[in-house]
């Protein structure tokens, strides 16, 4: 049975020993294909496309055959589409549309949240185990944990083989490490090992390297076109690509507090702390030789980060262009690619 | 026909003139005796503020009074100038920009002084960062208290909000505001070096309900009254007035001149709008910056604004009976404000009750330009609306910015609709 997840800051593996499979909703390749239905009920330019297309295939009958659907809290967007599908299922628009769920994950810095976000993860494990029928106990959830640690060191290998001496275009690596979010820990790990048994092999990639940072994007539709230039992509914001792992979570204490802890810590969204943004942004220029800053119509976030992270970049004397709306500006990314090859160089 | 730009209330002349007052003082306070103030948003329990001698300052107050005094455009010409977008939310932000651009031009009556704390709910995804940013401008505290999401919305929230309040508001999250309110009374006392007491807040709570059920007769008044008494515009300036610093002596009684002000003129007969043909309401924030546009419609239609969220919402919002944990019924009422105000089911279906109610005709709701998260349940509004027989027309504009603002066009638009729709 799928439960069907908004964006990766719900917990897989409380997904999975719930005995259900995790179905991301994404953009599609390109981020633009048409979502009629859901546009009827989205104001515009607020909703990004994976939620117009969540809407979408919840309005026209496609996830009537989910276990569940699961929104989290982790940004308003996501908030307001669980109101929105509430409501629908209120008016009767959408009778059988599964159960929705809010995953209320709280990212602030308050004392009182920690604990907060342990209850609402035991909220999520009780409710997921009640949609699926599975009554998992918490050493099922250990034995899941373990599971993901073990493709999350996977995902580290995979990362490792982007940075510094990159073997793998972002574009191409980008796929590879977002299956750690759908596919099985066990064919993860597998899949994983041997296509980095296989990148490992290939000749060093040579051209400038970026840093794609500002808004997640969750397809590779832009890494593509940045890499069309001769750049390649060594790293992005966001959970898509090499911040899919991030560190193991805790196996030995309590599973629902290191997971609260865990997914607090790393879900990256327009919630996430500006000041662990900023730390985090700063790691990853270490080695960079530009960087593009992604900000789409509906951004009402990463926006605020910009001049702070342009007068970074300008000390840093790290070129980069900001692209809002339009993420495939060819002329911009040229002259800045151009600039980039001058500092690889 | 009254003179559109003049006040018409006593009580309005008298609440501007205690804001420009208290504003005053409290850059004295500050700047003479060195007394601490906080810069918070509107949604939080400014009470626990005054009670701690913590003088708290609205952000959308101070953006309202900006963008009144026509100064919003210079300081949002600097943010874009900067490289902020222009997606970005300018209400909750344009006070961040008259701090971090002070240099632009004079700001309104001398300026914000530096405050010691600033104290922000995280509903919208900017505020985390937009009052990161204002506090580290300032070199000044911030304390936040997180928004976890409603996943109950019980039916007709109005009527529970006053008695069986617990049931309005999910146990985990009461529990997590009330637990992060004691945080934030912590954080006051030492700052202030005062201690709260709970009996002081449970008494400042039943003024509070007090000046709440006075604003609830006003709204009876409006509503019944064969035609409106008070023009939208100045219930919006005595009840705000009010609820900056509600549940105070001056406060409570500023409420009851309002009220015995509006009644006499009921009682005389006396209206806004004489010979009014259609009753609007406004759905969504002020537009500030053309606070003119509200009563553009009488001379020429005889259409008055009677109705927005800023009187209603008093009565519905703040009343909490039963105040034996003063801090919980505090908390119930923090938890939820936008759900009540943007979301479905909630909003929805209120302001259609609020719509019959007061007899409204035609419903102008805002779409605001850079307000997103303000922006959400629009659609949802703006059909229940239609369903119940009340016209809408939805208007495009922002609450501060008004650089895209065209005034002759929207009141153009306006009088089209209410000849195409209203007026028959």
């Amino acid at each position: 049975m799928n439960a069907v997840i908004s964006w990766p800051s719900v917990p897989v593996e409380i997904v999975r020993a719930a005995g259900l499979r995790p179905i991301f909703v994404r953009s599609g390749p390109e981020g633009t294909a048409a979502t009629p239905v859901a546009d009827e009920h989205l104001e515009p330019g607020i909703f990004p496309g994976r939620l117009r297309h969540l809407v979408d295939a919840a309005l026209n009958g496609r996830l009537d055959n989910a276990a569940c659907i699961i929104l989290p809290r982790t940004s308003d967007p996501d908030y307001k589409t669980f109101l929105y599908l509430r409501e629908f299922q209120r008016r009767g628009s959408a009778r059988s549309l599964p159960p929705t769920i809010l995953f209320d994950l709280l990212q602030s810095e308050g004392p009182d949240v920690r604990a907060y976000d342990a209850e609402r993860m035991k909220a999520l494990f009780e409710e997921l185990s009640s949609a699926s029928g599975r009554r998992a106990s918490l050493d099922d959830l250990r034995v899941e944990i373990a599971r993901t640690n073990a493709a999350r060191s996977a995902v580290r290998r995979l990362v490792a083989l982007r940075h510094v001496v990159p073997r793998i275009k972002g574009s191409e690596v980008l796929p590879l490490l977002s299956a750690f979010w759908q596919l099985p820990p066990n064919d993860y790990v597998q899949l994983a090992a041997e296509a980095a048994d296989d990148i490992a092999q290939r000749p060093p990639l040579d051209g400038p390297r970026v840093l794609l940072a500002g808004a997640p994007v969750d397809g590779s539709a832009l890494h593509a076109e940045i890499e069309s230039h001769g750049a390649i992509v060594v790293e992005e914001v966001g959970p898509w690509g090499s911040g899919a792992a991030g560190d193991d979570v805790d196996s030995v204490g309590d599973p629902l507090l290191a997971l609260a802890d865990k997914y607090r810590r790393d879900a990256s969204g327009p919630r996430t702390p500006v000041g662990a943004m900023r730390d985090s942004i700063s790691r990853m220029l270490i080695g960079i030789d530009a960087v593009v800053v992604s900000l789409p119509v509906e951004d009402t976030a990463f926006g605020w980060d910009y001049p702070a992270l342009r007068d970074l970049l300008q000390t840093r004397r790290i070129p980069h262009a900001c692209l809002r709306g339009d993420l495939s500006d060819h002329d911009r990314l040229n002259t800045l690619i151009g600039a980039a090859e001058a500092r690889h160089a | 026909m009254p003179d559109r730009s003049a006040k018409q209330l006593d009580a309005t002349l008298a609440a501007s003139a205690f804001q420009k007052q208290w504003f005053a003082d409290l850059r004295r306070h500050v700047f003479d005796e060195r007394q601490p103030y906080a810069l918070v948003q509107a949604d939080v329990p400014f009470e626990l503020f005054d009670l701690l001698e913590v003088p708290a300052v609205s952000n959308q107050w101070w953006a309202a009074i900006i963008a009144a005094k026509r100064q919003a455009p210079a300081y949002l010409d600097a943010m874009s100038a900067d490289g902020y977008h222009d997606g970005l939310c300018r209400y909750c932000s344009l006070g961040y920009a008259s701090t971090r651009y002070r240099d632009v031009q004079e700001p309104p009556w001398g300026g914000l002084p530096t405050p010691r704390l600033l104290c922000a709910r995280l509903t919208c995804d900017c505020i985390h960062r937009v009052f990161s940013l204002w506090a580290e401008a300032f070199g000044s505290e911030l304390f936040e208290i997180d928004h976890p999401g409603a996943s109950e919305l019980p039916p007709r929230w109005w009527e529970l909000g006053r008695h069986r309040w617990r049931e309005l508001v999910e146990p985990h999250r009461l529990a997590f505001v009330a637990s992060t309110l004691e945080r934030l009374v912590e954080r006051l006392e030492a700052i202030s070096g005062r201690r709260l007491e709970r009996e002081a807040l449970r008494q400042r709570l039943e003024m509070v309900n007090q000046q709440e059920e006075v604003f609830d007769a006003v709204r009876r008044l409006i509503a019944t009254a064969p035609e409106v008494p008070v023009r939208m515009t100045e219930q919006i300036s005595n009840v705000m007035a009010t609820q900056w610093v509600r549940g105070t002596e001056w406060a409570l009684a500023h409420a009851r001149a309002f009220h015995d002000e509006v009644k006499h003129r009921v009682e005389q007969g006396i209206a806004a709008c004489p010979g009014e043909r259609a009753r609007l309401m406004w759905v969504g924030a002020g537009l500030w910056h053309d606070t003119d546009f509200y009563t553009a419609f009488e001379e020429s239609h005889r259409a008055v604004f009677v109705w927005s969220m800023y009187l209603a919402f008093g009565p519905d919002g703040y009343i909490r009976y039963g105040l034996d944990d003063p801090m919980a019924a505090l908390a119930s009422r923090t938890a939820s404000f936008n759900e009540y105000l943007h979301n479905p089911p909630w909003a929805a279906e209120w302001i259609v009750q609020q719509a019959r109610d007061h007899r409204i005709d035609a419903a102008l709701v805002l779409r605001p330009r850079s307000m997103k998260p303000a922006g959400t349940g629009r659609l949802f509004i703006e059909r229940a609306l239609e369903e119940a027989g009340i016209a809408v027309l939805p208007i495009e504009g922002d609450v501060v910015d008004a650089r895209a603002w065209d005034a002759s066009a929207a009141r153009a638009t306006v009088k089209s609709f209410l000849e195409a729709r209203v007026i028959s």
